[in-house]
């Protein structure tokens, strides 16, 4: 099996990793540098590098506003997930009348993807006075049929016998969610806190419809703005982007292997 | 006896009740009443100031015979989703590549992986700027080896924006599709390759006859991914070029993003909502025909 040279998987490799590469290069580059239109050629390698332009985002916009609110609305959403899809999750390894139905329903609701329902969800949003609200951007991902699913995989798998045996000791129902189940679904809220995490920090279509007030915007948001509002102050904006990608980047790096195993069960099971 | 058991069945199901009440909630706020309410919507002469009127089919017979860029945009979503087989060939390969025994394939493997995370909005500005007709590093390689004389406006130009979207785009999911196929490959029983070894099968058999039949499912479910990603890519075509130039890049989601809260039609908007979800729909269904049914199927369980 090993009889195959290894240095042309080695060379495609590299070339496809340059590849993927080259635009954090070019940004961080160009976030370092500013860029003068006007010369040709561009600058390959940052000629005198320096931070000039992160402080020049940090206080020509609300950079942190922008940060509070993002952390905000996320913290809101991935609390309300976890806590509402295990609810939801538990109640269907229950039986019940109408059971089946109800998972038909939920199976059906997945196939709409949030993008079609964007004009009445906009609507009622607005007769719920929520617009320009951290509430009103969170609430339509605050519970996830997928991750539904994956808390009612998780707690099938915990042994009948063990909460049999709770309950002969007259352990109250919500003692045994919250002290055996939960507990032993630790890898299954892992999965719901990243992929909520995810959805909402790169959410963009909704927040842009539904937010009007400057002061309220996410950094998704703020970050679309600058583009479109500061044409000539190239190097801040690229500056701001390396400052969102960062922390994404950082967390990503730190929880490879859970981010990319929530990922799979969420894609799986989508 | 029995009318404890029997109260307590009650208590239970009002539990079970309580527990789904909230998701429900959200799901009936934001997915339900939206559906229907698209659907009376796409029937009526609607706007904020004005008490609604029946139209009929005045708005589907607009958008099927008199807009030019529905068309246009619906064209370009069958683009963009026709695109996404040439992402997952590339994917294949270097799935392939990373799951041989060489070194360093963990990190070869978090390279392709790391755009998939960054925020897309960010994606599209790094793209804008990579594309950019002055000094966008992509018209400098491909001056300096000679394969072009002058810069090309990329995203302003009518024939190449819609194909340098399509490129940032695979960019971005790229990783992911080789996630996915590589969760796969590991999936596959090395006896069989054993076996094969054996019976002396060269390599090219050996991927023809085990690696991509067993393979299937995960490539399929790329696919859905791809379907899914182009009725959805809203991010990148907004902050890219906003749809343009002249509508080259507009695809279903900008388009109806534009007429609802740009143009403020509201109710035409919503027929072509509608006509997007049964579009979709109709691939889902298509797509799950052909995969024997089993993509996209949840273990329901008793």
């Amino acid at each position: 099996m090993h009889r195959y040279p290894r240095w042309p998987i080695h060379l495609i490799l590299f070339f496809v990793s340059i590849l993927m590469l080259i635009p954090f290069y070019w940004v961080l580059k160009t976030s370092l540098t500013g860029e003068n239109i006007f010369t040709y050629p561009p600058a390959i390698l940052p000629e005198d590098p320096h931070l000039f332009y992160y402080v020049d985002v940090w206080y020509s916009i609300p950079f942190f506003r922008y940060l509070i609110n993002s952390v905000f609305v996320s913290a809101m959403v991935v609390a309300a997930n976890v806590f509402l899809n295990a609810m939801a999750g538990y109640a269907l390894t229950r039986d019940f009348v109408g059971k089946k139905s109800l998972i038909l329903l939920f199976l059906s609701c997945m196939m709409i993807p949030f993008q079609v329902t964007i004009i009445p969800a906009y609507l009622i949003t607005k007769e719920l006075g929520l617009l320009n609200t951290h509430f009103g951007m969170a609430l339509p991902l605050c519970s996830t049929i997928v991750c539904i699913f994956v808390f009612k995989a998780s707690f099938d798998a915990v042994p009948p016998s063990l909460i049999d045996a709770a309950r002969i000791d007259g352990v109250p129902d919500w003692k045994i969610i919250f002290r055996i189940m939960v507990p032993l679904s630790q890898s299954a809220i892992a999965t719901n806190v990243i992929l909520a995490f995810i959805w909402s920090w790169n959410n963009f279509l909704w927040p842009l419809v539904i937010i009007r007030d400057q002061a309220m915007q996410t950094l998704p948001l703020g970050l679309s703005r600058f583009l479109t509002v500061l044409e000539d102050t190239t190097g801040a904006l690229y500056a701001f982007c390396v400052l969102v990608l960062v922390p994404g980047l950082i967390i990503f790096l730190l929880a490879q292997r859970q981010f990319i195993a929530g990922l799979i069960s969420g894609a799986a099971k989508g | 006896m029995r009318f404890s058991i029997k109260k307590k069945r009650t208590r239970e199901l009002v539990l079970i009740w309580f527990f789904l009440a909230p998701s429900l909630a959200i799901f009936a706020l934001y997915r339900i009443i939206p559906l229907i309410w698209n659907g009376v919507l796409s029937f009526q002469f609607w706007s904020p100031y004005k008490p609604s009127e029946f139209a009929g089919l005045y708005h589907y017979q607009e958008m099927l015979f008199y807009d030019d860029t529905f068309w246009q945009s619906l064209w370009n979503t069958l683009i963009f989703m026709g695109s996404a087989p040439i992402g997952i060939a590339l994917a294949l390969v270097i799935a392939l590549l990373v799951n041989t025994q060489i070194r360093g394939r963990g990190i070869y493997r978090t390279i392709v992986f790391m755009s998939y995370p960054v925020m897309t909005v960010a994606a599209g500005i790094i793209w804008q700027w990579l594309y950019n007709e002055k000094v966008g590093l992509i018209n400098y390689i491909l001056m300096t080896f000679g394969i072009i004389d002058e810069g090309i406006p990329f995203l302003e130009s009518f024939d190449f924006a819609l194909p340098a979207v399509i490129v940032a785009s695979i960019w971005q999911v790229i990783g992911f599709y080789m996630i996915i196929l590589l969760t796969g490959l590991q999936n596959i029983p090395p006896s069989l390759y054993e076996a094969a070894a054996i019976d002396g099968a060269s390599t090219w058999q050996r991927f023809r006859r085990i690696t991509f039949p067993l393979l299937k499912p995960s490539l399929f479910l790329c696919f859905v991914i791809g379907i899914i990603n182009s009725f959805t890519n809203f991010d990148l075509v907004y902050v890219m070029t906003q749809g343009g130039p002249s509508h080259a890049t507009e695809l279903l989601i900008t388009y109806i993003y534009l007429v609802a809260f740009k143009l403020s039609k509201f109710d035409y908007a919503a027929a072509l909502t509608i006509v997007n979800f049964l579009f979709f729909v109709c691939l889902a269904w298509i797509a799950n025909r052909m995969s024997g049914g089993e993509a996209g199927a949840v273990d329901e369980g008793t």
